[in-house]
């Protein structure tokens, strides 16, 4: 987990653009991260932070009409996207960079491999269990078929499904939720990625099975040292399996630090409205406190810093300075880095300027999401009443 | 419940429905007003006398509901009743003249599945792309044109103008080469087929159009599951998520349309035959309707309608067979 | 600044749009789809030329007779008194479209066996088979309407007896049960009004099963057990509450039935079942021009790519409705 090592995964300043009719749509704007081998990475914010397509982007998959059209990702020193300036100065794919043959023969499922959201949408309905896990072990990895019955097999038993030798040749619908996520997830392990990202893959299920699937996680990760980018709205999560965290707010990267440094010593006022929002033990649910207002779109997102709007330290300087992504402390020696000029680190008149006054219209807006975290308080969202389940 | 279970509990559900059917067109050829005698002796030089004998001949002279139980009585034998008209046996006439419906309308059906899968696809995978536009045009042409006007553009295109096929009547690829003075089983295929071409076409073209419309709607949607995003995350190329993944979720659909267009098809297949000249069953209904022989009308379209009975359960057990969510106890 | 306005979601799922409903949204929808526009201005075209053949004083309307004399053919010199029967002997029978060699522009589209101007009698057609399409359609969805909203609405023995009966008459197919009703009921001199009802019963089905299932989804729904409780009639719940909302997935299949109902007429008349001669209608000219499809090859085209062009302007509208009531396909 030291940071001096070459990082199994670096992006750096990685931009994904939707072009809609509407309008370009930043989905994400610059963000750069990276994962060391054996580590759980967190990516967490709100219902379109753009944490989804962030995530597909490392596997260049992301769907018409987005396209990335920025940034570089790295991946075991292999380029998987890259730019650079052609002859005639418009910017071009890097010669280095790996080809769409080659991102699907070698890195998808292989060296990457994905568990989505729904478990109950991401099965095919027509095949059995056993035959997809076998048909992307048989992609994946040089065995075969019969290996790779054997191996779906063991897998299936390593993620605690019962009979597997039974269940193999049963179809999706006969499987609960739970136990769709545990063959996902065997699926996941099967193809033995170095990295596997997990796109909420939690949040389509109830809690007791949540914690089921976080804990054979855990105990998978430890076992096979895969390492992991672990997408979520959910902060108790985060807490529960990540090393490392990203707070994504609108497409940016606000914070970044070790998981014991972002809660307990928070660095940017989103972070810790997450916090404050989700259930603890040292609290009660009337002492929750949601975060104001919903998050503005993408498209046209707000002047300087990007969560101004919601913020409660919000002053004038915070509407037209646009902070980065800046290191305001260390942590064992592990940089963390915020993205508010209230620090230090950001000389741009703070604390000389005036507080911006509230609008009557989010205070309104937060009484509405105060009645919908209240109501729904185990599921920690982090007060947007913008369905999260859709994401 | 098994399979088998499920099939011979499809059959059964049938059978309230043929009854329905036979009630049904039972009461229709009753509902004439006046004396159906009269209308069946159109045209014929009539005495009372005459009258007399067909009405006891058909017992016209009993109530509907006797009549209906004799009527039933006869099926349940086999006994379909006589055609007036023809001095014959219903059963035996219609038994004579399926062969080339069924020849016309499951080769319609071949050649709309053969041309409709792989088009709906290739128009759902190039979606909005020129391919896309050019075969939605030619699929929203198909659904509004009459077929029998199809029917007769071909003929007076590839019959009338080049003289490259011929316009009317089948060769019955079960009878021997010999009746059509053939040399040999080759000619007698090539000349069948030569012939089955135009009205194939005219009566395949609306289920081709349907179909077409349905598969690329379907895996268009299929190609936005996420399977098919899973399937791309761990490197499945292209070609197999379109012919695998994508394709068998999006074949259920066209299953059932297939069935439910059989009604279309089998309709159709009146106007076919009527503008080729062909002698199945078809024809023989519609000259039935026009001589008024109405026991030969209710045999025919019982026939017709089990006809589509039958087709839609065997789509109901493809189906069943093919989709793993059908629990059979449930199904309709 | 307009934060908090809007629960849009964006950035993440630029896929998804934004939730519109009710009429406007779908007037808006329709609007901006090129299909159902097209389908629009290609109904309107119809539309209004029935409308001119119906305000046309000369023609009656109800019975579909005889077009005997045109106001449009005193109003435009090239028709030179074209549906007039000629006298017999003096019928110029074989008049070729204009742009034939013998044609000329007195007959643009030629005239048919009897001397009659065929440009004349294809637009008149559009009436036949636009009332027709509309008035079986409409006949089939009031009595799939009724048919539908009782089973779903009262389920048990009444659902189960209607569906039966309902599946009975959809295992005939259309245009068989058409005629055998139109030719029997008729007593053997079939009529277009027959094959209006006919295809009115032959449709009940199709508009009897849709509305079953929308009112059974919606009985099930909170207001309509809240209208239950506080004493609503069960017939007025099904009037106020369940009818209207099944309205916008029955629009769009009715659409698409217009045009199916259009193409089985045609049929009808084509085997002489429908519209009978002297009426102007496509099937019917279609019938008629049968025997001349050697020699007068013309007779038999213009009809049909009438047929052709009115059903696609229906399907094209339904499908643009379907889309813009659909949210499942999203470009």
């Amino acid at each position: 987990m030291s940071s001096e090592s070459e990082p199994l995964l670096r992006v750096e300043n990685l931009k994904t653009q939707f072009f809609t009719e509407a309008g370009t749509v930043r989905a994400v704007d610059g963000i750069s991260f990276d994962v060391h081998e054996g580590e759980i990475v967190g990516l967490v914010g709100e219902s379109g932070a753009g944490k989804s397509v962030a995530s597909m982007s490392l596997l260049r998959l992301v769907e018409s009409p987005g396209e990335i059209v920025g940034g570089e990702i790295t991946y075991k020193g292999e380029t998987i996207f890259g730019l650079e300036e052609g002859p005639d100065g418009e910017l071009q794919e890097r010669e280095d960079m790996l080809s769409n043959q080659e991102m699907r023969d070698r890195i998808r499922g292989n060296e990457i491999a994905v568990i989505f959201q729904d478990p109950m949408e991401s099965l095919n309905p027509v095949f059995t269990v056993g035959g997809q896990l076998r048909e992307f072990i048989e992609l994946n990895r040089d065995l075969s078929s019969e290996q790779a019955r054997q191996e779906a097999v063991e897998m299936l038993r390593e993620v605690g499904i019962p009979d597997p030798e039974q269940r193999y040749d049963e179809y999706p619908h006969q499987f609960s939720g739970g136990m769709r996520q545990r063959v996902l997830i065997a699926m996941a392990l099967a193809c033995e990625p170095s990295l596997i990202i997990a796109d909420e893959p939690t949040t389509a299920l109830d809690v007791t099975v949540e914690g089921q699937i976080i804990d054979l996680v855990d105990d998978l990760q430890e076992k096979y040292g895969t390492s992991f980018i672990w997408v979520t709205h959910d902060m108790g999560v985060v807490a529960e399996i990540c090393d490392r965290v990203n707070v994504m707010y609108l497409g940016e990267i606000v914070e970044q630090s070790p998981v014991d440094e972002l809660f307990y010593d928070t660095k940017h006022p989103y972070t810790e409205a997450l916090l404050d929002s989700i259930p603890r033990p040292d609290k009660t649910v009337g002492e929750l406190d949601p975060i104001e207002g919903v998050m503005p779109e993408a498209i046209s997102p707000p002047s300087g810093c990007r969560f101004h709007p919601r913020c409660p330290d919000a002053r004038e300087v915070c509407q037209r300075v646009h902070p980065e992504n800046k290191q305001v402390d260390t942590a064992e020696g592990v940089p963390h880095r915020a993205a508010c000029v209230k620090h230090d680190a950001f000389d741009v008149g703070y604390d000389e300027s005036v507080p911006l006054a509230k609008s009557p219209q989010v205070t309104a807006d937060s009484s509405a999401n105060t009645e919908t975290s209240v109501t729904d308080p185990e599921r920690g969202t982090a007060g947007s009443s913008g369905g999260e389940g859709s994401e | 419940m098994g399979l088998l279970r499920y099939t011979t509990y499809r059959f059964l559900q049938a059978i309230p429905v043929l009854i329905g059917i036979s009630i049904l067109t039972f009461v229709l050829a009753n509902l004439t007003p006046g004396d159906p005698v009269r209308l069946m002796l159109q045209g014929v030089e009539a005495d009372q006398e005459m009258i007399e004998q067909v009405e006891a001949r058909y017992g016209l002279d009993r109530p509907m509901h006797e009549r209906y139980l004799d009527y039933m009585a006869g099926l349940v034998q086999g006994d379909m009743g006589h055609s007036f008209h023809r001095n014959q046996d219903v059963a035996s006439l219609i038994a004579s003249r399926i062969g080339p419906t069924l020849l016309l309308v499951l080769s319609a059906y071949a050649f709309a599945l053969v041309t409709s899968i792989p088009l709906g696809i290739i128009a759902a995978k190039r979606r909005n792309e020129p391919f896309d536009h050019v075969s939605r045009i030619v699929a929203l042409l198909g659904v509004s044109t009459p077929s029998f006007w199809i029917g007769i553009m071909l003929i007076l295109i590839f019959a009338v103008q080049l003289g490259w096929l011929p316009s009317a009547d089948l060769v019955y690829p079960w009878w021997s080469p010999e009746v059509y003075g053939h040399d040999g089983y080759l000619e007698h295929f090539v000349e069948t087929i030569r012939h089955l071409v135009l009205p194939m076409i005219a009566l395949g073209t609306l289920q081709m159009a349907t179909l077409m419309r349905v598969e690329r709607t379907q895996m268009i949607e299929s190609l936005q599951g996420e399977y098919v995003k899973l399937a791309r995350a761990y490197g499945v190329p292209e070609r197999t998520i379109l012919r695998k993944h994508a394709f068998q979720v999006a074949q259920l659909p066209i299953i059932t349309i297939v069935g439910l267009n059989l009604s279309t098809a089998l309709g159709g297949a009146v106007l076919i035959e009527f503008v080729f000249n062909i002698n199945g069953l078809g024809r023989l209904f519609y000259e039935a309707i026009i001589q008024l022989d109405y026991q030969l009308i209710m045999g025919i379209t019982m026939i017709i309608a089990t006809m589509f009975v039958i087709g839609v359960i065997i789509t109901d057990i493809a189906y069943a067979y093919i989709d793993p969510r059908v629990t059979y106890g449930e199904a309709e | 600044m307009a934060v908090g306005e809007t629960q849009v979601e964006s950035g993440s799922e630029p896929g998804t749009k934004e939730v519109e409903t009710g009429w406007r949204a779908t007037l808006r929808k329709i609007k901006r789809d090129t299909t159902a526009r097209w389908g629009l201005y290609v109904i309107t075209f119809v539309l209004a030329i029935t409308a001119y053949t119906l305000i046309d004083g000369n023609l009656s309307r109800l019975t579909f007779g005889n077009v005997s004399d045109f106001a449009m053919a005193e109003a435009l010199p090239i028709f030179e008194h074209p549906e007039r029967l000629p006298p017999p002997g003096e019928a110029d029978t074989n008049v070729p479209p204009a742009f034939h060699a013998d044609g000329s522009m007195a007959h643009p589209l030629g005239t048919d066996p009897n001397g009659r101007d065929y440009f004349t009698r294809i637009v008149y057609g559009a009436q036949v088979s636009v009332s027709v399409g509309l008035a079986a359609t409409f006949l089939g969805l009031v009595g799939g309407t009724i048919v539908g909203a009782v089973a779903g609405y009262y389920g048990g023995w009444v659902d189960d007896l209607l569906m039966r009966a309902v599946e009975t008459v959809y295992a005939i197919p259309p245009l068989i049960l058409i005629i055998v009703f139109t030719v029997f009921v008729s007593g053997g001199s079939p009529d277009v009004r027959f094959a209006i009802i006919g295809v009115g019963i032959a449709f009940i089905p199709v508009f009897a099963r849709i509305i079953r299932s929308e009112v059974l989804s919606v009985r099930e729904m909170d207001y309509i057990e809240a209208a239950r409780a506080a004493g609503v009639k069960d017939r007025n719940i099904i009037l106020r509450h369940v009818i209207p909302n099944s309205f916008a997935p029955v629009m769009v299949y009715a659409t698409l039935q217009i045009g199916v109902t259009i193409l089985i007429v045609a049929g009808l008349s084509f085997l002489g079942f429908g519209a009978q001669p002297p009426t102007p209608d496509w099937g019917e000219m279609l019938q008629t021009s049968h025997s001349y499809m050697h020699s007068n090859v013309w007779l038999s085209i213009w009809p049909g790519i009438a047929i052709m062009i009115t059903i696609m302007g229906f399907n094209l509208f339904g499908d643009g409705l379907q889309d813009a009531l659909d949210p499942r396909i999203n470009d």
